[in-house]
């Protein structure tokens, strides 16, 4: 191969060289980073909360009304509300519960197991009625869940008394790695409250309070409502439950309508919470393929203009028998060894930009894997935009070399 | 001449129209790309209160009762209720204000169906602290603090769907079931930042209600946003009134901001809330080693990251691009110009000096960099209505994402300036070329 010729020619075009080194290198750095941070970012809009929401519905309920001002008309309001709905065709289950999925809200504690002085371990709280589970789609794999009783109990328990609660798999490994959490008990730091381990929840995801707490959570027995917060209901549908939230709010209404209604899909609820990421991914995405478009246009042009510049030298090489291969062949080269300059330079800027942002501002540290992916698709990408130019060159006839001299 | 200039650059232009439109497209993306992504920064971490920022302070105290929770260890980003009061009453401050988001019923005259708002309790200083804009009368009084008299301050917003957008000012609005007498109307008033509520959710609008703090006893508005306790009421404490409640209360909802005038003014506050904490100690509460925080307001954001870091990544990255961009032009320019050699060979040679041969070429380069650069604004405006798209409008349907003119301006100066740097070096190629070798080929 023609190595130590192009090689010299290159030296000879320095400025051109140079160009296309430092894009290439630029490039490179800047794509590997954005598919780091999209890498990254996707992982987290991935993360699936082991619910059934396709087929749920959250609906808020907002008292106004004076009348429900008292606690107890509140409290009969919520049972006649779940009957409600559970009798409107189209509906598989529905709960009273604190647990606001996806919505950046809800409540947080700390446990430990009683009588110890293990650093408390905090994680997420809410009062559900017994048909939580059916309604979010998660199975009980462990003991059992709550009762009515317990459930129509639990809001007027005295805090001496011992509530059954149902716990995360993720938090009855905190305290019972090996297994038989149910039976056993844990309590609030401050002794305030005490809880009988009843049940265990495999799936559990809801990205609340602090990463630590994504995956904890205590299912308490207790209706959830209140002048000033209202209630809340999940509606677990057959169907898609975007088409069933007219008629639950006029349900709602027609039991009592001293109150605002609010409802939306737990979907909609999940695709605002990702919104920010989403905008990020997309924008990182605008931003690599438009950087790999104008590098692409830039390696057409200075191959074309390298291509141009040298007419005349093509001419006499076919003149002296080259093929049209070869002179495809010495620019595709020629573009081969620049642009792995540049690769091997960007590899290097890659790491230090990554170092930057990981120190400065915030994400994870770049894979070997994402910088070798960028350096093969720049190496395809600065490959196929010379290849139109060094064809281009290849018709330049060999006459042109007798012609000028 | 610089007339003639122009027309020799448009004939070039036209004459080779595939690499002009590639060369316009290379400085139109890299000023757009990076002029969207800078001005979405720009409007996320510009400073929330122009001139003010820098006396506005935050105050934090370590009130935490129970001690092994390593979380209690640092002061927690609220306090309690009855610590606001007392503090609102330090003389050090210019001004100090305390406030949390409640919520309420509005009642509509005339019998429409009552609406539910998101409301501010706070104290009269807060709107001078902020900066808020008034249209129709202004803040409440002092004195209606500490009565405390129901009045209320309102949104614009608000007073249109109310009010039909007529001054209001002394008309009354049933909350829930007390009247409030309107005091206030607010004018356009949308910052980036809700500076006064960092803690909860920072990219909101200012709450359409304003009411004085200490109505939150009569009126019983309870904390609406984030709230953090760690005592358990006494049994029995829950039949007592609101308002005793909220005094006996360790439950942590108040944002507390004092202004400032200069660091020793600072310091001394900073005494004034130790000496505070130190007296509270005496009473039995805040069992922690001293440990509170006096913050200015910048530094605060930054320990918040009210900016999403992200942001700040893709702004960095957006400006690489502008680089490579330049990088790209350089090349296109070159080959562009180069490929007429010979052209310029023959005009050096019937006596056009360098000098002519090199402006010539430069005002080419200018006039393609400010071709890209307005489309590149173009394109920026693009980008952000994409962006207000998304991230939805503000109130009154003011885009929380907009180009000023300080952004326009930099742009079209950004891609000028990329053109000359990207234009000297093969304008400076191509006037140097010697014109016998060119001519030699004709």
């Amino acid at each position: 191969m023609e190595f130590g010729p192009i090689f010299r020619s290159l030296l000879r075009n320095r400025a051109r060289v140079i160009l296309i080194v430092a894009e290439v290198a630029l490039t490179l750095a800047i794509v590997a980073n954005c598919l780091s941070l999209i890498m990254d970012t996707r992982t987290k809009l991935a993360r699936e909360s082991g619910f059934d929401e396709e087929h749920i519905a959250v609906i808020h309920t907002n008292p106004f009304d004076d009348h429900l001002r008292q606690q107890t008309v509140l409290d009969q309001l919520v049972d006649q509300d779940r009957r409600t709905l559970r009798a409107l065709p189209g509906v598989r289950a529905v709960s009273n519960t604190s647990l606001r999925p996806w919505q950046r809200s809800g409540n947080i504690t700390s446990v430990r197991i009683p009588g110890t002085h293990d650093e408390p371990v905090s994680t997420q709280v809410c009062s559900a009625d017994p048909g939580v589970f059916e309604t979010l789609g998660i199975a009980i794999t462990e003991g059992r869940g709550f009762t009515e009783a317990e459930y129509d109990h639990g809001a007027d328990a005295p805090p001496t008394e011992v509530l059954p609660v149902v716990v995360s798999r993720a938090l009855a490994n905190r305290f019972y790695p090996s297994g038989g959490a149910v039976g056993k008990q844990i309590g609030d730091a401050d002794e305030s409250q005490r809880y009988l381990i009843v049940g265990i929840v495999d799936r559990f995801y809801n990205p609340f309070g602090g990463s630590g707490n994504d995956e904890r959570i205590i299912f308490m027995p207790a209706r959830s409502v209140g002048f000033d917060r209202g209630a809340q209901y999940l509606v677990r549908t057959a169907g898609d439950p975007a088409r069933l939230l007219p008629q639950i709010e006029k349900a709602l209404l027609g039991v009592e309508k001293g109150r605002f209604v609010r409802t939306r899909t737990m979907v909609e609820d999940r695709t605002e919470f990702h919104g920010r990421d989403r905008i990020l991914v997309a924008s990182l995405n605008t931003v690599m393929a438009l950087l790999v478009l104008v590098t692409a246009l830039g390696i057409v042009g200075l191959t074309s203009f390298s291509v141009s510049e040298r007419r005349r030298q093509i001419g006499t090489r076919r003149a002296l028998g080259a093929d049209r291969a070869a002179i495809v062949r010495h620019f595709l080269l020629e573009n081969w060894m620049v642009t792995s300059f540049g690769i091997l330079l960007g590899a290097g800027l890659a790491y230090a930009l990554n170092f930057g942002i990981v120190t400065w501002v915030a994400g994870a540290r770049l894979s070997p894997a994402v910088v070798a992916a960028g350096a093969v698709g720049l190496w395809i990408i600065g490959v196929g935009a010379a290849l139109g130019p060094a064809l281009r060159g290849a018709q330049v006839p060999p006459a042109i070399a007798t012609r000028n001299v | 001449m610089l007339l003639y200039n122009a027309r020799l650059a448009w004939k070039s232009i036209r004459r080779n129209p595939v690499l002009s439109f590639l060369i316009v497209l290379g400085i139109a993306l890299g000023v757009g790309v990076s002029t969207t992504f800078i001005t979405a920064y720009h409007v996320l971490a510009r400073d929330p209160v122009p001139g003010k920022s820098e006396s506005l302070y935050y105050v934090r105290m370590n009130s935490w009762g129970v001690a092994d929770d390593p979380f209690l260890r640092t002061p927690p980003p609220l306090i309690t209720y009855r610590d606001a009061l007392e503090l609102l009453k330090s003389p050090v401050p210019v001004r100090s204000t305390a406030s949390f988001q409640s919520h309420d019923t509005v009642f509509p005259e005339g019998g429409a169906r009552p609406f539910g708002q998101d409301l501010r309790l706070a104290t009269a200083d807060l709107f001078p602290m902020f900066a808020a804009p008034f249209r129709y009368g202004g803040p409440w009084s002092r004195e209606a603090d500490t009565r405390p008299e129901s009045v209320a301050v309102i949104s614009s917003a608000l007073n249109d769907r109310l009010f039909g957008g007529a001054n209001s000012v002394g008309r009354t609005i049933r909350l829930g079931n007390h009247p409030v007498r309107v005091v206030g109307v607010l004018g356009a008033w949308r910052p980036r930042v809700r500076a006064f509520a960092l803690f909860g959710s920072p990219l909101d609008a200012p709450e359409p209600i304003f009411l004085p703090l200490a109505l939150a006893g009569p009126m019983e508005l309870k904390p609406h946003e984030f709230q953090m306790s760690w005592r358990t009421p006494q049994p029995g404490e829950e039949k007592l009134p609101y308002a005793s409640q909220l005094m006996l209360d360790e439950v942590l909802f108040v944002s507390f901001w004092a202004e400032l005038t200069d660091a020793r003014q600072a310091e001394t506050y900073r005494h004034y809330v130790d000496a505070y904490v130190s007296e509270q100690k005496k009473l039995g509460r805040f069992p922690h080693p001293l440990n509170n925080r006096v913050t200015p307001m910048l530094d605060l954001m930054d320990e918040l990251k009210v900016v999403p870091p992200q942001t700040k990544a893709l702004a960095a990255i957006s400006l690489l691009f502008l680089v490579v961009a330049a990088l790209n032009l350089i090349g296109l320019f070159l080959g562009k110009f180069l490929a007429r050699a010979a052209t310029v060979g023959v005009r050096r040679a019937l006596g056009a000096s360098r000098r002519t041969i090199f402006v010539q070429h430069l005002v080419e380069c200018e006039l393609m960099g400010l071709a890209g650069g307005l489309c590149g604004v173009l394109l920026a405006l693009l980008g952000l209505a994409v962006l207000n798209h998304v991230y939805g409008d503000g109130p009154q349907g003011v885009p929380f994402f907009r180009l000023d003119l300080l952004m326009v301006l930099a742009a079209v100066g950004l891609s000028l300036l990329a053109g000359a740097i990207a234009g000297v070096y093969p304008a400076w190629r191509i006037c140097s070329v010697p014109p016998a070798r060119h001519l030699k080929t004709q």
